[in-house]
């Protein structure tokens, strides 16, 4: 449905978009994610036409962006960033506009404005001005607005930004409902709304994309899944081999002898049980082996639990570590010439010190010092 | 077509939503019966059944005070709010859009000066008939107007294409017009007969008077369309600069 190709996009030196191609197929949901600055707009622009691309192609419903500007747009229905709305009309006078625009019967357009103002819960406001209405009703306007020729494709910019949680929850509750039988593609930056409406993510940073796939496989992809072992520090197994408690170093050696093992790592508790946090490959589940060795010394098992790695810490790794410019390679660490790679850098800095530039103001401080830190990180290794 | 005479049709009633159409069209039509009865002697002292005080000062109202406020929001605060990228990602190609405010500017201009129509049909024939009013000059002055009023909103369009802010718009829009209203005064000024031609060529003012008088030149049917033409194409690339800047 949706298909763009090495789409690029310079303003300037700046290089809003960098080669990027993806696809999305009829009925998917596809949430589109990046940091503030990643050219997730810029991407959306393209394909609904406002914006040309400065390089690469892109086709909508089979209909070149650049050639048949008209029929994309026919396809889809477009909510952009903020939901900017004409402010001095009534709900009921801008969508029936925007049903002129797109040449729906008057007929047409009321029997259609029956379904959707109820998916968007638009029933008491429909005589309102747009401008009396809480940001929160703009969205939904806005989201009846792509709504109303019954559009094949969406494509929704950041639909829940400036929303009150309660209101997040009932915009991505309609999208959820919307994306039954359409094709949607969902920018956002906020990852809990990707996990409940999404089956499928792209990941874009400052310009690329740096994951493409379903949700558990861009989870899979960061390699690692982490245990948590808790082991009573007083007591053990009556019965058991074991005639004392044993000691944290003793727990910790035994734990880092298991297969898969990468490493262990001590947690904070109380006085009464040893806690560890083991890491190991994605494919394997070491859960039987832990429990096996645990039985086997007669220690006190108090907790034992398996976590895939949580899709914001893929997400923080996968667009923090883009000055590698690591695009289009394998998203797990790859073992490569350092030396390589820090040459690399040099060269993308002095090419694009404008982009860093702009892309420090939109991320949040927290963020920029974490960068630093594991730019050091790398030159010491 | 369809689709820029829905723009123009929205635009056009968008006007109505705000109170400041209605006190500019009003402060307008107060200052044009000032002008008209008062200034400068007034129609009274005139003796004559014309109408060319208002062919003559109807334009300059328009210009300074109407037309930038008009055509100030079409496309500048369209581009600040963000609604024209709602806008022009409707099917709709861009210069239906430019086409379309155009229409919805220009519309409402010539309400304008239709209400003007008042004075000619209240004075001269219901319910005052203050005798016989030569029609002719009434025909070819409203066609001047007509005319003119397309130059001026298509370079009001043309330069709220190109601003980035409504205010920023306005102000522009005014200085030109005066402009091109006022340069035509200080053409007998200058001192070598080419420059005082030029300008005179450029002058609103010089190119109305013939349509009050009566005379309908092609010269200057051809000016002022193609002024607007001109303004219109190069505010439709002004639109489309957005692509690719």
């Amino acid at each position: 449905m949706i298909e763009a190709n090495g789409l690029t996009k310079r303003y300037g030196a700046f290089r809003a978009l960098d080669k990027v191609s993806f696809e999305v197929h009829r009925g998917e949901v596809v949430g589109f994610l990046g940091p503030n600055g990643a050219g997730k707009s810029t991407t959306m622009r393209i394909l609904t036409c406002f914006i040309s691309a400065t390089g690469g192609t892109a086709r909508v419903h089979g209909y070149d962006v650049f050639d048949d500007p008209l029929e994309v747009r026919k396809k889809i229905g477009y909510l952009p960033q903020r939901a900017p709305l004409y402010g001095e009309m009534s709900v009921w006078e801008y969508l029936s506009f925007v049903a002129d625009m797109r040449g729906l019967e008057t007929s047409t357009f009321k029997k259609r404005m029956k379904n959707i103002v109820e998916v968007c819960g638009l029933a008491t406001s429909l005589g309102k001005d747009i401008r009396d209405l809480s940001h929160g009703y703009r969205q939904r306007v806005g989201l009846a607005q792509a709504l109303v020729h019954d559009p094949p494709i969406l494509i929704l910019d950041e639909p829940t930004s400036d929303l009150d949680p309660n209101e997040k929850a009932e915009v991505i509750k309609y999208i959820q409902e919307i994306g039954k039988e359409r094709t949607i593609l969902l920018s956002t930056h906020n990852l809990s709304e990707v996990e409940q409406a999404c089956a499928r993510a792209i990941i874009v940073s400052k310009g690329r994309i740096v994951a493409d796939g379903p949700l558990e496989e861009i989870r899979a992809k960061s390699g690692r899944v982490r245990y948590v072992v808790q082991v009573h520090e007083k007591r053990v197994f009556e019965g058991g081999p074991a005639k004392k408690a044993p000691t944290a170093e003793e727990v910790q050696a035994a734990l880092e002898k298991l297969p898969g093992v990468t490493s262990v790592l001590e947690l904070p508790t109380d006085d009464r049980a040893h806690s560890f946090q083991l890491a190991g490959a994605q494919d394997g589940d070491i859960r039987a082996e832990i429990f096996q060795l645990i039985v086997s010394k007669g220690w006190m098992l108090l907790e034992m639990r398996r976590e895939a790695q949580k899709l914001e810490d893929v997400f923080k790794a996968l667009t923090k570590n883009d000055e590698r410019r690591d695009r289009g390679r394998p998203i797990v660490e790859d073992d490569e010439d350092e030396a390589e790679a820090a040459a690399e850098d040099e060269d993308e800095d002095e090419d694009e010190s404008d982009e860093d530039e702009s892309d420090e103001d939109a991320s949040d401080e927290d963020e920029d010092e974490d960068e630093s830190d594991e730019d050091d990180k790398k030159k010491k290794g | 077509m369809g689709t820029t005479f829905i723009i123009a049709k929205r635009e056009f009633r968008s006007n109505f939503d705000s109170t400041l159409a209605y006190v500019v069209i009003c402060l307008g039509l107060i200052l044009l019966g000032f002008v008209f009865f008062e200034f400068g002697g007034g129609f009274w002292q005139q003796d004559r059944a014309s109408l060319v005080q208002i062919f003559a000062q109807a334009p300059r109202g328009l210009s300074f005070l109407i037309i930038p406020v008009v055509t100030m929001r079409l496309l500048a605060e369209e581009k600040r709010s963000g609604t024209l990228e709602m806008l022009i990602t409707l099917p709709v190609k861009d210069h239906e859009v430019i086409l379309g405010k155009f229409l919805g500017a220009w519309g409402l201009v010539l309400l304008l000066v239709a209400s003007t129509l008042l004075y000619p049909l209240m004075m001269f024939f219901k319910p005052w008939d203050l005798g016989p009013l030569d029609m002719g000059p009434v025909y070819s002055g409203y066609l001047g107007l007509l005319l003119y009023s397309a130059a001026a909103v298509s370079i009001g369009l043309l330069i709220s294409a190109l601003a980035e802010s409504q205010t920023v718009a306005f102000f522009i829009t005014f200085v030109v017009l005066f402009a091109l209203h006022m340069v035509g005064s200080v053409a007998d000024k200058m001192p070598t007969p080419w420059l005082r031609e030029a300008i005179s060529f450029i002058s609103f003012d010089t190119r109305l008077v013939p349509f009050a008088k009566g005379m309908i030149n092609t010269r200057d049917i051809v000016y002022f369309a193609s002024i607007a033409v001109g303004c219109l194409m190069a505010a439709f690339r002004a639109l489309e600069r957005r692509k690719w800047a």
